[in-house]
């Protein structure tokens, strides 16, 4: 007995436990979330609330999202520039960052100071402009529209994030195609992109997720429903569903699944791209 | 095509044969190109912008002049009449203790945790990646299950407070002018504190294990062993995220936004809320874009600071 408990103490279990504990209590929220969306309308105005909803109701999903054409449009809209604006970031930002790696470009660093510090303009100041600009070239109310603002959000990360892993590739093996014939774009797409997938999915990930819980340019660049983000959606149905908790709560529970599946499969280059994006290079 | 062999542009000795040179500044044009899309991109949707607010800021554009595109030059009134609107006095303190409280609270329970999760036990690495959902999640979530959890009539927060005895009567946390900030400094923390974590842990994870083991054998004790090695060598590492916290703190919009769309009246109106209603909401575009300059312009005051820092430390 005194023995088995040593040896949990040894290995850190109580540690483990508390630590449990403490994410739990921290992730509270989330938890509160799911249970509220799947209460009946009077479960939610409970004394004491309910933890676990009993019985289980999905009303408010059928009612509030999957019922509710605006709303299923709107996650229609927010997948077509989530992923409009990760493939735009990717096509941008793998060639920019090789070349800011690889060719010692005189002005390199000076590019990379420039990323540095457009990563920090609030899309709040470039809105007004944007909006200007979009209205010129008819470009307010597109997906387009939104995937290039989005895509202001990404980049700059991207780059910063993918500049390492193109540093980590030998050059060694590029020369070698160079002198087999290859032309240095040939090499780029054959050699190194593939060398450099960790990365590359890093960022994909980053720019679907910044660009799927985008909401600045949702709100400022469209004007009607048709090309309304789910962001834009959840935030108008706040003031129309009043007190609805539980529907609300559905909707925010679907525009957070993305999120956590995304999360919960690709984990660790998450948290990886986290603290290199955050912290430069 | 191209050769490769010419492309060592070090090798000086190549530079100079004048054979090589127009094939060589061939070649470098050529390398621009992989830089060129993204320059274009950024110089069009992102520096472009921040001319426009530049030019925009010196002109008296309010929806009749922006329409007619004849607003006036009026050189730095505008930014006269903003630094003594007293909105955006408020808008500006709003910011500052919004800034400061979030800082303080994400800061600290972020340190805690870090140091908490610095040690090896089994499920750490799991156990702390669960933690960046908070951070993860869109301001529009986040904001909105705040706004439940505040609710004065049914919210989670009310019923423990009132059932710890901490509070007597529940309370309208976002409805009441003297709450609605401290509600929306709450769901700021609540999504900061992993980041600082993140951060932090990478900063611990850096401070060499044998200071700890030679302080050891010396018979500190680990509060010793906290405030003599961790603390001092943790002091850029904190600097830094300090600085990067000021940054993306300062410019939070969504999150506040969707909580309480900058009121009770304007008790959470900060900085980037004002900026957005002078243009989106009053229409007042020459204003709109002189305030956000000046955001932008602390924005980058800060940000020389934390590429100050950085540098610094990475040369100690």
């Amino acid at each position: 007995m005194s023995q088995a408990l040593t040896r949990w103490r040894r290995e850190g279990y109580g540690s483990t436990l508390i630590g449990s504990l403490v994410v739990l209590v921290f992730l509270f929220p989330v938890f509160w979330m799911v249970s509220t969306s799947l209460k009946a309308p009077a479960g939610i105005f409970a004394t004491p609330p309910a933890l676990i909803p009993s019985p289980l109701v999905f009303d408010a999903y059928l009612d509030a999202v999957f019922g509710d054409p605006d709303v299923v449009r709107a996650i229609g809209t927010s997948l077509v520039i989530s992923t409009g604006a990760m493939l735009l970031t990717l096509a941008l930002a793998a060639p920019a960052a090789y070349g800011l790696a690889r060719l010692r470009l005189p002005g390199g660093a000076l590019v990379l100071l420039l990323l540095l510090i457009s990563q920090l303009l609030p899309s709040i100041v470039i809105a007004g402009p944007l909006f200007v600009l979009f209205t010129r070239l008819h470009l307010v109310n597109s997906y387009l529209g939104l995937i290039l603002a989005d895509t202001t959000l990404t980049l700059p990360f991207a780059v910063i994030v993918l500049r390492p892993f193109f540093l980590a590739v030998p050059s060694d093996l590029e020369a070698a195609a160079l002198v087999d014939g290859a032309t240095r774009w040939g090499s780029f797409f054959r050699i190194t992109l593939p060398l450099v997938r960790g990365g590359l999915i890093t960022v994909a990930a980053f720019s679907f997720l910044f660009a799927w819980g985008e909401f600045v340019f949702a709100l400022s660049l469209t004007t009607g429903t048709e090309y309304q983000p789910v962001t834009v959606a959840l935030n108008r149905l706040i003031g129309q569903y009043g007190t609805q908790w539980n529907s609300l709560m559905a909707i925010s529970t679907t525009v957070a699944l993305p999120i956590i599946a995304v999360f919960a499969g690709l984990q660790r280059f998450i948290v990886g791209g986290l603290t290199a994006g955050a912290t430069k290079e | 095509m191209a050769r490769a062999v010419v492309r060592p542009t070090h090798d000086s000795a190549v530079i100079r044969t004048g054979a090589a040179r127009p094939l060589l500044r061939r070649l470098r044009l050529a390398d621009y190109l992989f830089l060129l899309p993204a320059l274009i991109f950024v110089a069009t949707t992102m520096l472009y912008p921040v001319y426009s607010n530049l030019r925009m800021s010196l002109y008296d554009v309010s929806m009749m002049t922006f329409m007619s595109g004849n607003a006036p030059f009026v050189g730095l009134a505008n930014y006269q009449t903003l630094v003594s609107d007293p909105a955006f006095r408020h808008a500006f303190v709003l910011s500052f203790l919004f800034t400061a409280g979030s800082l303080f609270f994400q800061f600290t329970i972020g340190f805690a945790l870090a140091l908490f999760f610095n040690r090896p036990f089994p499920g750490n690495g799991l156990l702390r990646a669960l933690l960046l959902l908070a951070w993860l999640l869109p301001a529009v979530v986040s904001g909105s299950l705040f706004r439940w959890m505040l609710d004065g009539d049914y919210g989670v927060l009310n019923f423990a407070l009132v059932q710890l005895d901490l509070l007597d009567d529940g309370r309208y946390w976002l409805i009441d002018p003297g709450t609605a900030l401290a509600g929306t400094i709450l769901a700021n923390v609540w999504v900061g504190v992993p980041f600082n974590m993140a951060l932090l842990l990478a900063g611990l994870g850096g401070i060499p294990t044998v200071l700890y083991e030679a302080a050891r054998v010396d018979g500190a004790s680990s509060f010793q062993q906290f405030r003599s090695l961790t603390l001092p060598l943790m002091r850029p590492v904190s600097l830094s995220v300090l600085l990067l916290g000021l940054i993306y703190t300062f410019k939070v919009f969504d999150l506040i936004y969707v909580m309480t769309k900058g009121g009770p009246v304007d008790a959470t109106t900060t900085l980037p809320i004002y900026t957005y209603k002078l243009t989106f909401e009053f229409f007042r575009f020459g204003h709109g874009a002189t305030a956000a300059t000046l955001l932008l312009l602390g924005l980058v005051v800060v940000a020389l600071l934390y590429l100050w820092a950085s540098r610094r430390e990475e040369m100690a």
